[in-house]
């Protein structure tokens, strides 16, 4: 029978399966006589038990259908910049569209439908999902602090913003936080809410070249996004109002941050 | 349906829970797992008759995450930084997680991707030191190494959050 001294290592290897075979009854041995490491090794199986049991869960759950479609090859080209930042926040890369049905806003002859857009639209809707669920948290700097706020997500976004004043389309602001966005950018995060509580919200960051409008919803459905980028800037609105109601405040919204933009 | 084809959707949910370990919300996880299957249907080819599908998959799954990591840490960004439990990442409502499992979960976040990574490998998906560190690509002493740290490290965090707990409880 081998002999040998044993120490702490040893309950690591023992735990995972790799001490020998014939060397299992002198550690038994070697850890009855030391409750010190005995007490140790029971910490790191039960410890090991809760890992296994906290991600158990994932084993049952079904695929989900973008995951299967990749390996089947049926997954349409998608926006996989958005999806390659994963690493960032959640926010940047929780809600992910698979192709996605492209709207129509009034008075645009034509919707061109780039990467961009649907980045911007996707990202714009992540957030929504994410905080405008949140009761208490939903906001970093609240309303009752609207200068503050403004000052702030206009020096981080790099943008002159104005939180647009929605009174008239019923709407009043919560406050805003800030967000990553794209590569290196920041996004602004305004959230706006209801009488009876219904919540949108308005997100902005900053886009030097392109020119578009247009309406996103994911293709599971959830709240749609009235977006568009112009003078350098990219909006978009989120909400799961009816698509007239959202025009509406959106129209509103993007004439109070184009005229904010002088004034 | 071609046999690779077959031989990696069965690997999914593997791969989905050693993501969700990696990074704990389930999108982002699944975000990685998406990236890692396309990344291995461009190099089927690569892939050696008779390997195991598992190792291949869960080998460039970790590529990427190790490389997303150090481009984290180069340009300095906080996505490392722990989350405060139940402040910045509510659980959707579908996704249930008692209390043990929540407060385990932010414990592995809390340890060193290298460390979490190994330690996930071998406690939890259960591949053996050689397999682990094969697929890390580390020498076997340093997986050893980070596996003994890794749990160590684990057992103070979570000792810190019940006596948290207990503290909050003894305020009440």
């Amino acid at each position: 029978m081998t002999r040998r001294d044993f120490s702490e290592r040893d309950i690591h290897m023992a735990l995972d399966g790799e001490l020998p075979g014939e060397e299992r009854m002198a550690y038994d041995a070697w850890l009855e006589a030391n409750p010190e490491m005995k007490a140790k090794s029971a910490r790191y199986v039960a410890d090991r038990a809760a890992m296994r049991a906290a991600f158990a869960g994932v084993m049952d759950e079904p695929v989900p259908a973008r995951l299967r479609q990749v390996v089947l090859g049926e997954a349409p080209a998608k926006a996989s910049a958005l999806r390659s930042r994963w690493w960032l926040s959640a926010a940047a890369a929780v809600m992910l569209a698979v192709g996605g049905l492209g709207g129509y806003v009034a008075g645009v002859d034509s919707i061109a439908r780039g990467g961009g857009d649907d980045q911007l639209a996707e990202q714009a809707i992540a957030a929504h999902v994410t905080y405008a669920a949140e009761k208490r948290h939903a906001v970093e700097v609240p309303a009752s602090e609207k200068d503050h706020l403004q000052t702030w997500l206009s020096n981080r976004v790099g943008l002159k913003l104005v939180a647009p004043d929605l009174a008239a389309e019923g709407f009043q602001l919560v406050g805003g936080r800030l967000l990553p966005a794209g590569e290196q950018g920041k996004a602004a995060m305004l959230l706006y809410e209801d009488a009876k509580g219904e919540r949108i919200s308005l997100f902005v960051t900053a886009d030097s070249s392109a020119t578009s409008k247009g309406t996103y919803t994911a293709e599971g459905g959830g709240p749609e996004a009235v977006y568009w980028l112009d003078k350098g800037y990219a909006c978009a609105v989120v909400g799961s109002l009816p698509p007239e109601r959202l025009s509406d405040v959106a129209k509103s919204a993007y004439g109070q941050l184009v005229a904010g933009i002088s004034s | 349906m071609d046999d690779k084809k077959a031989a990696i959707l069965s690997e999914i949910p593997r791969l989905r829970r050693y993501a969700r370990s990696l990074l704990r919300d389930r999108d982002s996880a699944d975000d990685l797992v998406q990236d890692c299957l396309e990344r291995a249907l461009v190099r089927l080819d690569n892939w050696q008759t008779g390997e195991s599908p598992r190792r291949w998959l869960f080998t460039i799954m970790h590529h990427l995450f190790i490389d997303q990591m150090r481009k984290v840490n180069r340009r300095g960004e906080a996505a490392m930084l722990p989350l405060e439990a139940g402040e910045a990442q509510a659980a959707p409502a579908d996704q249930v997680e008692t209390i043990a499992s929540r407060e385990i979960m932010d414990a592995l976040q809390a340890i060193s991707p290298d460390r979490r990574a190994a330690l996930v490998m071998v406690a939890i998906e259960g591949f053996s030191y050689a397999e682990a560190a094969n697929i890390l690509g580390v020498p076997a002493g340093t997986l050893m190494s980070r596996i003994a740290r890794g749990r160590e490290e684990l057992r103070g965090l979570l000792d810190d959050t019940s006596r948290r707990r207990s503290i909050r409880i003894v305020e009440k």
